[in-house]
């Protein structure tokens, strides 16, 4: 999540997108970015309900073509996450320090479990 | 992988990859069997759907292919030396990491579109090549890696299931090297892409 929020920083900033990044980790806050209320409803239907019909409001806001490729980054980070807490992949201490106040606001400190049982 | 439904505009690339992914996932990889990669890939999906095992693997394979399928956020670094304790050694960890990784992207992806999914990956015949990196070496990561711990890398023992892995993101999101473009000119802005990307790992629980 660190790094996709970092990119999703970088790139709003390069866009002159307004966001607001809180809504990665809160549902009740406007991510501000287009359709981004409909991309998350459609992420979180996605992972919590898989046989339901989730497609009908993203695909209205943002066409099929949007949506699908919604739904093929929805899965590719499925597959990268299981990758990344599988193999153990560290965050480095860089990172986390150019990061801190990030991790501090968001509350990601509780997505860190690598540092569990890896002395 | 069916996407035969009039409506979706499913872009060719696309299509083509999973299609060759699919198959791919049913024949024989370096350590694997291409029946095995298959029972894995069962028992991955057993395991997202909360039911019981298969009983069609050993036990070790058994709990790493349902924690990866299901539950990753919970997998520690003493839990993955038990495994190889138990006779599931690295290299074979590595692969099976890969195949459930991308079994369970597929199914996402379709699970997504309102789709069902494939049925499982017909097995393909075949002897596993055998084929690691003996260049890998275990350094901040739990596992080896080529040239020490990077995401690119994470699955570099087994160069195959590397180069597999790489290909299906490059289709899924972006190459390694379109991640350097703000406006890579696929379907989404970048910006909704990170979003999307952010929000699936915040629902992963993961911290990378």
């Amino acid at each position: 999540v660190l790094a996709h929020i970092g990119l999703l920083r970088w790139s709003a900033q390069e866009t002159e997108t307004p966001v607001d990044l809180r809504a990665v980790v809160d549902p009740t806050v406007d991510p501000l970015i287009p359709a981004g209320r409909e991309l998350l409803s459609f992420v979180d239907a996605t992972l919590t309900s898989p046989r339901t019909d989730k497609a009908r409001s993203l695909r209205s806001a943002v066409g099929e073509r949007a949506l699908i490729m919604a739904a093929a980054v929805i899965g590719n980070f499925q597959m990268m996450n299981r990758v990344a807490d599988a193999t153990g992949m560290p965050v480095g201490t860089g990172s986390r320090r150019k990061n801190a106040a990030l991790i501090e606001e968001l509350g990601l400190a509780r997505f860190d479990h690598l540092a569990d049982g890896s002395a | 992988v069916t996407l035969a439904r009039p409506e979706l505009e499913v872009r060719p690339d696309l299509g083509l990859q999973l299609d060759d992914t699919w198959r791919a996932l049913g024949a024989a990889g370096a350590r694997w069997t291409g029946a095995e990669r298959v029972r894995i890939i069962a028992e991955a999906r057993a395991a997202r759907l909360d039911t019981v095992p298969t009983r069609e693997l050993d036990d070790a394979t058994t709990r790493a292919a349902r924690a990866v399928a299901a539950h990753p956020a919970s997998i520690r670094q003493r839990w993955v030396g038990e495994l190889a304790a138990d006779g599931l050694g690295p290299d074979h960890y590595v692969e099976l990491v890969a195949v459930v990784s991308r079994a369970v992207a597929i199914d996402t992806f379709l699970e997504g579109l309102g789709l069902p999914v494939e049925p499982l990956p017909e097995p393909v015949a075949g002897d596993p090549s055998g084929e690691v990196d003996h260049r890998a070496r275990r350094a901040a990561a739990w596992v080896p890696m080529v040239g020490g711990a990077s995401i690119t890398q994470a699955l570099s023992l087994v160069p195959t299931a590397n180069a597999e892995l790489e290909r299906l993101h490059g289709t899924l999101y972006l190459t390694f090297e379109e991640m350097s473009e703000v406006e890579p000119g696929k379907d989404l802005s970048r910006p909704q892409m990170e979003l999307v990307a952010a929000r699936t790992s915040a629902h992963n629980e993961c911290f990378y």
